[in-house]
């Protein structure tokens, strides 16, 4: 397919995963041929994640704003800066995905010059050598947990059968924290399950999401995680560290 | 239905509004960038969808159901506010925040600032689909558009933020890099 037929408002909806499953596939060979089509998109999903950054916490009422958020604010902007950067300064490499593999979830990796590279699942460790892959969730959609807990299990089935050693962390923020939350997470049992079948799977919650909670909630809220799920200061920091030492990233 | 059952449901329906709180505030401060305003319309929303709560029928379209009356209650506000003023029209620009002033948090103010200078109509839709995870669907129903109207805003709305946002600066990303390193 050609990509100048690609509208601007289909390629929206292709990032946004919108898309039925054929007309997907038809705007990732266009992606795949036209550099400048794959620029656009990545730069699209650089702004979801800009916005949904900048109202990951927004003040309160009566609230001074200079104080609306917990931790570092520099940090979490130079972040998602270089998030922002990064991803626009080369544009999206995609390659054809495998007929069978899930095209709504992105592999990213940094090459040599950090900049975004976009890859899919099934090529992650051919195109990278890296088993070391960090799945990303910010939304409290269930949907979207039990994916990425099925990707991570996927993932650890393959290099488990093929005797590849791998790491695996699966890192929440946001609304996403509520997925990891004790008494709130309908998933506690599926947790369990994967952290005692799979050493090299890792939970990590953000602890700027957990402040954030804890202070609207009140002084007395408790805020407990499931059992072995560790705290991370800040989640896109934390990403930007893996990406850094060659992991690949992926956002469910 | 018996007393008991209608105890049950309303308490049921509280829990949910609750779970919503956060998610509904996010999207009314996103439109109107004004904390005590947006606080206003979510406790408007809780309050019209307890007594309305007969009209959902189905659970899973609470979100939307939500949504939508988010999107009375702002209407509503504006038609008490600005009579004569279609609200899709409207841009509002938060330069009376304190915000602007915050140097730290140089991003986020600047990704507020364009978000605020869109039109209404496309800033409603932006968020719906970036802050929720909203679909086109779901958005076409809560502010009761085409879907094709959907596309559009979003469309524009994004090429205005991508204008704003990411226009070329060859010298942001060894900016960034500095602070990072030095951090």
């Amino acid at each position: 397919m050609s990509s100048n037929r690609i509208s601007e408002e289909r390629l929206h909806a292709f990032v946004d995963d919108q898309l039925a499953e054929r007309e997907r596939d038809e705007v990732f060979m266009a992606l795949k041929q036209d550099e400048a089509l794959s620029r656009r998109a990545c730069e699209l999903r650089q702004l979801s994640e800009l916005v949904r950054h900048a109202y990951e916490n927004p003040p309160r009422a009566g609230e001074n704003p200079d104080h609306a958020r917990h931790g570092s604010p520099l940090r979490r902007a130079v972040a998602a800066g270089l998030l922002l950067v990064a991803g626009g300064s080369l544009g999206w490499v995609v390659h054809t995905p495998e007929p069978t593999q899930d095209n709504t979830l992105h592999a990213m990796y940094w090459d040599e010059d950090r900049a975004f590279q976009n890859t899919d699942l099934s090529r992650v460790t051919a195109q990278q050598g890296t088993k070391k892959i960090i799945v990303h969730l910010n939304t409290s959609s269930p949907e979207k947990f039990e994916k990425a807990l099925g990707t991570a299990e996927k993932l650890l089935r393959t290099y488990a059968d093929s005797d590849q050693g791998a790491e695996i962390e699966v890192v929440a923020n946001a609304s996403a924290i509520k997925m990891l939350r004790a008494g709130y997470s309908p998933y506690a049992q599926r947790v369990r399950e994967l952290q005692q079948r799979y050493i090299n799977l890792t939970f990590l919650a953000c602890k700027d999401a957990i402040d954030h909670i804890r202070e609207l909630e009140g002084p007395d809220s408790e805020v407990r995680l499931l059992p072995d799920v560790d705290v991370t200061p800040s989640a896109l920091e934390h990403i930007l560290e893996r990406l850094s030492e060659g992991w690949v990233y992926i956002n469910v | 239905m018996n007393i008991l059952t209608s105890l049950c449901k309303t308490r049921q329906l509280k829990r949910t509004l609750v779970e919503h709180r956060d998610a509904l505030y996010r999207i009314a401060y996103s439109w109107c960038h004004n904390p005590a305003l947006a606080d206003d319309l979510v406790q408007e929303t809780m309050a019209k969808a307890l007594k309305n709560s007969s009209q959902l029928r189905d659970q899973k379209t609470i979100k939307s159901w939500l949504y939508r009356i988010l999107t009375n209650c702002w209407h509503d506000h504006f038609r008490r506010n600005r009579e004569t003023v279609d609200v899709d029209d409207i841009v509002l620009v938060d330069s009376d925040t304190p915000e602007i002033h915050h140097d730290r948090q140089q991003i986020v103010r600047q990704v507020r600032t364009a978000i605020a200078c869109l039109p209404m109509g496309q800033r409603q839709v932006v968020t719906l689909v970036d802050l929720e995870g909203c679909s086109y669907i779901e958005v076409a129903q809560i502010l009761d558009i085409p879907i094709g109207t959907v596309m559009s805003r979003l469309s524009r709305a994004r090429g205005a933020l991508k204008e704003k946002l990411l226009a070329a600066d060859p010298t942001a990303d060894d900016r960034v890099r500095r602070l990072r390193t030095v951090k």
